[in-house]
């Protein structure tokens, strides 16, 4: 979950690289570290095993420079691809607040690609998150190789949501970037927003596609992709730059993927205007009386008050000796006991009168007279 | 656990000024009672909340989030022995040494120490700022559910020129990539 800290004007976020093993997303990592300028990253951290196979997480703090007068950190993580290291994944993923899938575009892998999307669909939803409200964006990486799985193909099976997708190849950085990218405008944009917005999202990769799957296209025609499906009311290329200049700035073939990622960027499930973000230190809620209780709780103690002033009224118009015992500088009784001292006081009087008359008996016994 | 503690859980977290002036005081006085040589507040997603103590020599991120990793790590362990998380982890190192304690459900208190204090000290101490945090945090929670946020409203208003200010960084940031 992001954590806003006014106090040190800070705004930090968690993303997470997801995909089967051996997809590339330590590579994508490593492509990230290199290539941010100093300054704005800090040391790659692996926990892995000998043979260099993801064992816990890898990670990476990423500063993205100070934006509205806060410095937006991300914190990106790696995950352990192999089907095995399931529960450790979890531990990962939980609470990210936007996810980079690396697919493998290697043949022979597109089931791998699959169980590895269903487990992610599978583990948000154990976690009690709405899988269509965490950002989400696809690299289709190994692109580089000789022939990659069609892109066609990749996105009616992993897809159906028609998240803002990425040809990659994190063997050569080439749009590795242009995912990061994406993603950041993503989690940033839906730190305004309160709970209930979606944002590109994780939807069943099993039901079926409705319309036909935009491809990623060359940059020579990266034209915006027909509205498929439930168009968004705002657009990723923009939110990453101004129209018409996609891949401005974008070197050599990175451009390409920059353009054609950010064109089906714009395909991405957005719904629901922004509204104001809840502020809560979300820890272990305390036993606090529940607000319904309250009026119940108001009545009885007014109900009681009714009562007490009814038996003071009965006391007033008692006889006078019971009228100035309760005017006695005693200590004044409880409010509830008033009628029990009224004849705690009768009690008393007897008590004195009798005490007297043992006395006078006893005194007339002993002295004989 | 019902479904409005999973709501709350869910629900990002947010610091003002006067959260964090209280959680300072804590951390300070942790700090001057155990002799330790530097205590952190993290959250449990390794985000690094405040800092008390002299100026580490590490990174605050990368300890952050190995902090928050070895605790996580640690819980499906608790889980086989039938609990349900440990609330309290311990590394010894030749010369400095870790204790973490669970604050609430959601942050980790670290605390870094070397050989002028003793670990009994250290928790000993720690015990008793856990249990004032949570009482900070209960009293933010209170004081947000209440309505009480005026504080938060001017900051809350500033988050939404984030949207139009991130396109100049991210591109001066990620384009020439």
């Amino acid at each position: 979950m992001v954590q806003i800290n006014f106090a040190r004007k800070e705004i930090n976020c968690k993303i997470v690289y997801y995909g089967p093993g051996l997809s590339g997303k330590t590579t994508s990592l490593e492509v990230v570290h290199q290539r941010t300028p100093q300054g704005h990253k800090g040391d790659l951290t692996s926990i892995s095993t000998d043979g260099d196979r993801t064992l816990f997480f890898d990670f990476m703090p990423l500063d993205l420079g100070t934006i509205a007068g806060m410095k937006v950190k991300f914190h990106l993580y790696t995950v352990p691809g192999q089907v095995y290291y399931n529960s450790t994944r979890k531990l990962v993923l939980l609470g990210a607040d936007g996810i980079i899938f690396v697919a493998d575009s290697t043949p022979g892998r597109m089931d791998d690609n699959q169980q590895s999307m269903d487990n992610l669909r599978e583990n948000i939803a154990e976690m009690q998150r709405d899988v269509n409200k965490i950002p989400l964006v696809i690299q289709w990486n190994k692109r580089d190789l000789p022939s990659p799985l069609p892109i066609e193909e990749l996105e009616a099976r992993l897809n159906p949501n028609k998240v803002p997708t990425f040809e990659t190849s994190a063997k050569t950085g080439e749009g590795v970037f242009q995912a990061l990218k994406a993603i950041s405008a993503l989690v940033l944009e839906d730190i305004n927003s309160s709970n209930g917005k979606q944002v590109g999202g994780i939807a069943s990769a099993k039901k079926p596609v409705a319309a036909a799957t935009p491809s990623i296209r060359p940059a020579a025609d990266a034209a915006p992709p027909p509205n498929v499906g439930t168009m968004p009311d705002r657009d990723v290329a923009k939110v990453l730059r101004p129209a018409g200049t996609a891949g401005r700035g974008v070197s050599k073939p990175a451009a390409a993927a920059a353009a054609a990622g950010t064109a089906v960027g714009a395909t991405a499930t957005i719904t629901a205007p922004p509204p104001a973000p809840m502020a809560v230190m979300a820890v272990t809620p305390p036993i606090a009386p529940r607000e319904e209780a309250r009026p119940a709780l108001r009545a009885a103690m007014n109900d009681s008050k009714a009562a007490l002033k009814n038996e003071f009224r009965q006391a007033a118009a008692a006889p006078r000796r019971a009228a100035d015992a309760l005017k006695e500088p005693q200590p004044t009784p409880p409010a509830p006991a008033a009628g029990s001292g009224l004849k705690m006081f009768l009690f008393m009087a007897l008590g004195i009168v009798a005490g007297a008359a043992a006395a006078v008996v006893a005194a007339k016994f002993l002295l004989g007279f | 656990m019902s479904t409005s503690d999973q709501e709350l859980r869910d629900r990002r977290l947010v610091f003002y000024k006067n959260d964090l002036g209280r959680i300072d005081r804590v951390l300070q006085e942790l700090l001057r009672l155990s002799n330790a040589s530097s205590v952190l507040l993290v959250d449990k997603e390794g985000h690094m909340i405040t800092r008390a103590g002299k100026e580490p020599s590490f990174d605050l991120d990368t300890i952050s989030a190995l902090v928050a990793g070895s605790f996580s790590a640690t819980r499906e362990m608790a889980r086989l022995l039938g609990e349900q998380q440990f609330s309290a982890l311990f590394h010894q190192g030749e010369r400095d040494n870790i204790q973490l304690s669970l604050v609430g459900d959601r942050t980790i208190l670290t605390v870094i120490f070397d050989d002028s204090t003793t670990l009994g000290m250290v928790r000993l101490y720690c015990t008793e700022a856990v249990r004032k945090l949570e009482s900070v945090f209960a009293d933010m929670m209170r004081g947000r559910r209440e309505g009480n946020g005026a504080e938060g409203r001017a900051e809350m208003a500033e988050l939404d020129r984030l949207k139009s200010s991130a396109r100049d960084t991210l591109d001066a940031l990620f384009d020439g990539n």
